[in-house]
Parts: C-alpha cells; sequence; structure tokens
C-alpha cells in the first residue's frame, strides 16, 4: 500500500557528518549536533546522516539536511535558526527515509476590510464567541458577562446555528478570527 | 509564410508573444539571502517593487533584471496597508511602460513574473471583475478592485500585470484564498515617495480591535443605526485606550457620520488624519455616549 519501507531501525543516536564551508561554521553545526543528542563526525567517517549548511556539495548516498537554505536535492531543510530539538527530530526522519520540510511561512492573504457582520451577529454573541475562542467554560463566559449559565447556552445555540459549527470550537474557527482588524 | 496567410489563432498567439517580450524588461528577480526567490517591477530607474507580504524581512536583496543586470538592492521602505515594497537599485536602466486603460471584465491580461534567474514566466488570464477604491484589512486604500481569473505559482506575486494593449494595469498580488487581484499604477505611483523617502507610509491609527455587530435591537432607535464596529481589543496606551475606549465598546459614529463597517473607519484615518480629533459615538453599557480621541499614527509592523 505504501511505498515507504515497512519497518526502519534508527538507532538511538545517530553519527551525523558536517559538511560546511568553513570551520566556523562546522563548529557551529557540530554543537547544534551535539545538542541534539546525536554524534557529529567528520565527512570522512562513516555516518548515518549528514549536516550541511548548503554550501558544499555532499555526494555520499546519505540523507543530507541543509540548514538555512531554501532549495536543492535534500531530504531535509530546516531554517537557519532551528534548535536542537528540530534538528533532533529531523535526523531521526531522514533517517527513517522520510523527507523533512519546515512549514510553510504565513499564506498570504491580501483581504480586504470585512464591512458586514456576517453572518450577522449581535453584540451579544460576539461577546459570548470572543470569550469562548479564549477557552472559558459556560459558566465561566456567565460571571464574565455578568449573565446566567442558561442565557449563555442560548446565545452558543444560536451562535451554532448561525455559523453552522457542530462545536464550540467550530463556532470559535469559522466566526471570529478573520473578522477582526485593527485600526 | 507570408504574413497574410497566417490564421488569427497564429496571428493571436504571436501578438501575446509579442506584449511579453515588450514587458519582460520590467520583470525583477528578487532574492532575499536564505530564501528563494520573489518576483519585483521594474518601475522607474534604480526602483523596483515588489509585493511586501510576500518579501521576507531583510536589508538587502540580490535584484536580478530582464538584460541579466545584477544588483544588490536595498529594500527601502514597506507598506502593509497596500502590500507594496520598493527596493532600490543603483545602475539599472530606464523601464519604459505607459498606463493602461481602466479595465474592463473580461479583458485579456498577461501576468509576469520572475523565473529565478534572468527570464520571465507569464500567465494569460482575463480581467476577472472590477470595483471602486476598497481598504485592506490592513488598513490602506487600493484605488480599484482588480481581480484576475488566474492562478500564481510560488514566488510569482508582485510582477508586472499588462493589458492587451501592452498599457500595465499594476503588479500582482495574492488575495483571500490565493485569488490574484491587481494592486493598480495609481496606488504604487501614491506610495512610491513616501516609501522611498521615509521607509514607510503614514496611516492614522486608533490603536482599536474592530469587529462589525448588529446593533442590540433595543438600542437602534437610539444609535440612529442597526449596525455598528465592536470593539474587541484595545491596544494598550493607544489612542483609543488614552480617550477612555473600553473592550465590549460599540463604535456607532465618528464625527457624526454613521460608521457601520469597518471601511467606513478606514477612510477617516487616512494619512492626513494622524494628529487630528475624532468624536467618537459609542454605545457601552446600554447607553449612547461621546469621546474624543486623538489619532495617532499607525506603529510599523
Amino acid at each position: 500500500m505504501s511505498a515507504l519501507p515497512a519497518a526502519v531501525a534508527v538507532p538511538l543516536r545517530l553519527r551525523v557528518s558536517i559538511v560546511a564551508a568553513d570551520q566556523l561554521t562546522a563548529q557551529r553545526l557540530a554543537e547544534l549536533v551535539a545538542l541534539s543528542g546525536h554524534e557529529p563526525v567528520d565527512p570522512t567517517e562513516a555516518a548515518d546522516a549528514v549536516l550541511t549548511d548548503g554550501s558544499v556539495a555532499a555526494e555520499s548516498g546519505l540523507p543530507i539536511i541543509a540548514l538555512g537554505v531554501g532549495e536543492g536535492d535534500f531530504a531535509g531543510f530546516l531554517p537557519a535558526d532551528a534548535g536542537p530539538a528540530q534538528l533532533d527530530a529531523a535526523l531521526r526522519a531522514v533517517a527513517a527515509g522520510l523527507s523533512v520540510r519546515p512549514l510553510p511561512a504565513r499564506q498570504p492573504d491580501f483581504a480586504p476590510l470585512p464591512d458586514e457582520p456576517s453572518p450577522t451577529l449581535t453584540a451579544r454573541e460576539v461577546e459570548v464567541l470572543t470569550a469562548l475562542a479564549e477557552g472559558l467554560g459556560n459558566k465561566a463566559v456567565a460571571r464574565r458577562l455578568g449573565i446566567s449559565p442558561h442565557t449563555v447556552k442560548f446565545h452558543i445555540e444560536s451562535l451554532l446555528r448561525k455559523l453552522g459549527a457542530a462545536t464550540r470550537a467550530e463556532a470559535v474557527a469559522k466566526g471570529l478570527r478573520r473578522q477582526i482588524v485593527e485600526l | 509564410m507570408a504574413e497574410d496567410t497566417q490564421d488569427f489563432l497564429t496571428q493571436f498567439s504571436a501578438a501575446l508573444a509579442e506584449r511579453v517580450a515588450a514587458a519582460r524588461p520590467l520583470v525583477a528577480s528578487v532574492r532575499v539571502r536564505g530564501h528563494s526567490w520573489h518576483s519585483g517591477t521594474l518601475w522607474r530607474k534604480d526602483v523596483v517593487v515588489a509585493s511586501e507580504q510576500a518579501l521576507p524581512r531583510a536589508a538587502e536583496a540580490e535584484v536580478v533584471l530582464a538584460d541579466g543586470g545584477t544588483f544588490t538592492a536595498r529594500i527601502d521602505g514597506r507598506d502593509p496597508g497596500t502590500n507594496v515594497a520598493v527596493l532600490r537599485l543603483e545602475g539599472s536602466p530606464q523601464p519604459a511602460w505607459s498606463d493602461a486603460l481602466p479595465p474592463q471584465p473580461g479583458a485579456l491580461v498577461l501576468a509576469l513574473a520572475a523565473d529565478g534567474i534572468s527570464g520571465a514566466a507569464v500567465r494569460l488570464g482575463a480581467v476577472h471583475s472590477v470595483g471602486p477604491a476598497w481598504h485592506s484589512r490592513a488598513g490602506g486604500r487600493i484605488d480599484h478592485r482588480i481581480g484576475l481569473d488566474i492562478r500564481l505559482g510560488r514566488g510569482e506575486e508582485g510582477g508586472p500585470v499588462v493589458d492587451a494593449a501592452g498599457g500595465l494595469l499594476g503588479i500582482s498580488t495574492l488575495g483571500p484564498r490565493r485569488s490574484v487581484l491587481v494592486i493598480p499604477t495609481a496606488t504604487v505611483e501614491r506610495v512610491l515617495e513616501p516609501l522611498l523617502t521615509k521607509g514607510r507610509v503614514a496611516r492614522g491609527w486608533l490603536g482599536a480591535a474592530v469587529q462589525p455587530v448588529l446593533v442590540p435591537e433595543p438600542l437602534r432607535d437610539q444609535a440612529g443605526q442597526t449596525q455598528g464596529l465592536m470593539v474587541l481589543g484595545v491596544t494598550r496606551d493607544g489612542p483609543a485606550a488614552q480617550a477612555g475606549v473600553l473592550m465590549g465598546d460599540i463604535i456607532v459614529a465618528l464625527d457624526g457620520a454613521a460608521v457601520a463597517g469597518a471601511s467606513q473607519l478606514a477612510e477617516l484615518l487616512g494619512p492626513e488624519a494622524v494628529g487630528r480629533q475624532l468624536q467618537l459615538r459609542l454605545i457601552r453599557a446600554g447607553a449612547v455616549q461621546s469621546l474624543s480621541a486623538t489619532v495617532g499614527e499607525r506603529p510599523p509592523r
């Protein structure tokens, strides 16, 4: 069903070959590897994976992770400011035959200001929704707004209906975030 | 084969390729170190404009023009309000372009983009919709709403969009749900000077996060309208906070003019509004009251 190797044994501590343009960068990468709990080794030694700054083409048949590089033929990409935990996760992933990509930057979305209360929520409903977005329960919402928990329930039912949502979380996701603007 | 023996489609195709060749000198590849390339438009001699939302935050970028000329450019200004960023080069050629006529829905357009080297990628499409001036979420005023029916690939927004006559409509921009908009030539021209001289475009600011809501039924008569802007957040020490605006207030009028939507508020917060006194009419705790606020300048993002 899947093209992935079914069972890959990944050792706890990986040997990571460091390939960098200069000595200083190599040292920095080696320190990061050590911090991530793995063993940095010279390019000449046997290794499980390669960590590079992307400036040197490494042809070894090993999975390569490039740090702070946007493109290239690498198994893994990490942002320049990746931490030891991210490197650890990335090393294990590429050693297991997976590829690693950082999450894409925020989706560009040059949108117009919202002018209509859509779907037409009342001020009270927006207040309830705002409180729900902060993770408050019905009783806490009631306390904050100075209304009874029964009334809160009533507003939430109305919100679910107007927003076509099945749960409170869905209502928050659908109803609120995209409408607020700072002026 | 003689020109007059070619069929219409071949001539049409050749004409399109000609337009692209004519507009190609406007295309700039913009690359910030550590990132992949983006598209830009050579707007004037030594000035490239790009999409602000796409351009990574940096002081410098490498720019490659259509003739292969490579420059180190300074990112001189950014305006999230109109999604325009400007880069300053030294020694670029003078681009030649003319203003497009007002676009009509259905008119053909060509959106050019960088391909990472000195070539150009092209999308052929039509004007999907046109509309009046509008305000972006960041409060900037865009002179016309021009939607295109094309899609753009990664790194392609910020390139020039030309019409069938070869006139420059503006630069391409990704809008909601990856729809493609044009930031019109007039808008780019308007923000270019402040961006080049001051690095940003001054914009009025109240420091209040608002959302359009329905005015509660019992207060509609008193407020004189059915819709208002509910305050869901107040920036600490911002103009709204200093005026005494509180979370939960519903703004219904500014300086006597009813505000029902965020763009009406943005209209009153243009560059010229900075420092002005505004009378806010709002609903608080079931009653209508007035406050006076001094418009501040929107802090840089």
